[in-house]
């Protein structure tokens, strides 16, 4: 066997020996997601704050924002679909014992703000079909089955304002419908920032951004 | 089908301007019965009145004559002439009643038109005691009444009486400047509209009445609602929102009136309802007196009741211009503000000036001043939910929320990487 074909092996046996935390349908969904936010926030920001930046015109940034808009919503039911049929739902499963949970919560919590600087093992074994630590899992739940959802559902009333006419009476009209979609826009926001940070806090800075290329669960 | 448009209108006008010249013209001898009432008539008589004022009964023959009442003569109209002693002795009060009874005898010929112009801003004014406001007889005067053609031409007559100021912003209007050059727009011979033709002859309405300007231009223009569709997000919420006039009179100054209107009826919400209590209020809620702010308009939308019925009253937002002359400077299609953020932008010129109007029994509006920043109130979100602009009307307080999450989110990072330097800091030291 020659060096080079000795070394493919070993690394395909190094392969084999990591996790696949994140499957294709995942990785695709969350980076198109990462990108499709990151417009919808830049347009978002463009419509709303005309007067402070000018990164486009109005109408070129709601036409964009409408059309990114649109593919987060196909996006989003990629990964609801994925999820829908995968046994890897069990990580977005809620957890029935709400006072271990939080337990586990405030562990996590330590370990970020004691455990992690001294070096610590991680308080949460990571597995295929329990990925998320308990901050992670309660971020998660909220984010995709609340916020997210109710950012669409709201965009969509102000997409067409004539067609949603009934449902944006229902809760109060477009001043209420607009308020909500910025307070999640601001939650967003702050969200893609803690986000984008905790994403450095691996083993070594990449770790966690090459698990999201790869699949495969670095070493920690 | 516009050609076909265009032939008949070419052989209407071309009718008109051969009657009428017909019509100054044949100036018919008066009858035997007429000529008796001439006799005196045709002299510089006059009655003293009982305001002091001096009324001339003179009547020009040839003016009658050339009148389309020619034919029912005199005694058409003054038909208490011949059952009674004439001259009358009976005293008039004034020039304005005496013109106000012979409103009626109009109707006794031309009840369909005057049934149209009773429901008139014109005859609401009246009604409500206004002596400049036009009987018959000031728009069609009382002995030389002509046919239509005859002064509905460019001038303006005789709505430009009164009107002066708004038809010499129409004269300059993409309207005004067609009807004086022969009705050629783009080319294409269109009749371009005169007063009439928006505001109606008899049954004059008032253009802030909701939705009826904006129906008057789409009875021409019935493609602009398709059009603007073709480039304009939400257009028909647009068109619903924003006066035609505010785009399309581009030097104009723009406003927004918050007008009260009954969710439970469907309509404008008017002076006289609930015994008048929302004029009363909202002339009471400005304690102030510098503008109703978002509170008090909260507390006229949320607290009022009127007579322990359940009322559902909103604000309905609307852009417009300020003035009627602003409102018929009405500019070519290509000059039209095109640029969304003319209106999406904090500072908007179009949200400097707010007011709160509530309807007045001939449809126009009695309008309160408010203070311009009801527009960008979180208070707001409650009282004025079905108005809202992105970028020109966004709540300010949300935009601190969004500094705080900007804070936050960039806290977390900097307070963790700052506790990390700390703690190894403490470890190396230890």
């Amino acid at each position: 066997m020659t060096t080079v074909a000795m070394k493919h092996a070993s690394h395909q046996q190094r392969q084999q020996e990591k996790v696949y935390l994140h499957p294709l349908p995942v990785r695709l969904w969350h980076w198109l997601n990462a990108l499709g936010f990151l417009l919808l926030i830049l347009t978002g920001a463009q419509i709303r704050y005309v007067d402070l930046f000018s990164l486009m015109t109005f109408e070129t940034a709601v036409r964009l924002h409408n059309w990114v808009g649109f593919a987060v919503i196909a996006n989003w039911f990629l990964w609801f679909v994925y999820y829908l049929f995968s046994e890897r739902v069990t990580n977005y499963h809620p957890d029935l014992d709400p006072k271990a949970f939080f337990q586990r919560y405030f562990r996590q919590a330590g370990y970020y703000s004691w455990g992690y600087f001294q070096g610590e093992e991680r308080p949460h074994k990571v597995q295929p079909q329990d990925k998320f630590n308990p901050m992670q899992k309660l971020t998660y739940q909220f984010v995709m089955f609340i916020s997210a959802p109710v950012t669409f559902l709201t965009g969509l009333m102000m997409w067409d304002v004539q067609r949603f006419e009934g449902l944006i009476q229902m809760v109060g009209g477009l001043r209420v419908v607009n308020t909500v979609h910025v307070l999640m826009f601001i939650l967003f926001v702050m969200f893609i920032l803690v986000h984008a940070y905790m994403g450095f806090l691996g083993a070594k800075p990449s770790t966690h951004f090459k698990e999201m290329f790869t699949g495969y669960e670095e070493p920690h | 089908m516009n050609t076909r448009v265009t032939w008949i209108s070419l052989l209407v006008a071309a009718a008109l301007l051969a009657a009428a010249p017909a019509a100054l013209a044949a100036a018919e001898t008066p009858s035997d019965s007429d000529a008796k009432c001439l006799k005196c008539h045709g002299k510089k008589l006059k009655k003293k009145l009982e305001n002091g004022e001096t009324m001339l009964l003179q009547v020009s023959g040839d003016e009658f004559g050339q009148s389309v009442h020619q034919v029912i003569g005199c005694t058409g109209c003054h038909r208490d002439v011949p059952k009674g002693k004439h001259p009358s002795r009976r005293p008039i009060s004034s020039q304005r009643d005496y013109s106000l009874q012979h409103n009626e005898t109009c109707s006794q010929c031309h009840a369909a038109r005057h049934l149209d112009y009773k429901d008139s801003v014109h005859a609401n004014m009246v009604a409500a005691g206004n002596d400049a406001a036009p009987v018959c007889s000031d728009c069609h005067s009382s002995h030389s009444i002509q046919r239509r053609a005859v002064y509905e031409p460019v001038s303006g007559e005789p709505c430009s009486a009164c009107h002066q100021d708004i038809y010499d912003a129409y004269a300059q209007s993409v309207h005004g400047l067609a009807r004086s050059k022969g009705n050629v727009i783009r080319e294409a011979h269109i009749q371009a509209p005169i007063c009439a033709d928006c505001h109606r002859s008899h049954d004059v309405t008032a253009v802030a009445a909701i939705d009826y300007l904006r129906d008057t231009c789409l009875e021409c223009h019935d493609v602009a609602a398709v059009a603007h569709e073709k480039w304009l997000p939400n257009a028909s919420m647009h068109m619903q929102s924003v006066s035609c006039a505010a785009c399309h009179s581009p030097t104009a100054d723009r406003r927004v009136d918050l007008q009260l209107y009954d969710n439970l009826k469907q309509v404008p919400v008017a002076q006289q309802d609930g015994d008048g209590q929302y004029q009363a209020r909202l002339q009471a809620i400005d304690t102030t007196g510098d503008g109703l702010d978002s509170i008090e308009l909260w507390k006229l939308v949320r607290q009022g009741s009127r007579r322990g019925e359940a009322i559902d009253v909103t604000l309905r937002g609307r852009m417009e211009v300020t003035t009627g002359m602003d409102a018929h400077r009405l500019a070519p299609r290509g000059q039209a503000v095109r640029s969304c953020e003319s209106c999406h932008q904090g500072g908007a010129n179009g949200f400097q000036n707010v007011t709160v109007s509530i309807s007045t029994p001939d449809g126009r509006k009695q309008r309160f001043e408010a203070d311009r920043k009801v527009l960008n109130s979180v208070v707001s979100v409650d009282s004025l939910g079905d108005f809202y602009a992105p970028g020109g009307t966004r709540i300010r307080a949300l935009d601190g929320l969004l500094v705080l999450a900007l804070v936050g989110g960039l806290a977390v990072p900097i307070g963790h990487i700052a506790l990390g330097k700390y703690l190894r800091g403490k470890n190396r030291n230890q």
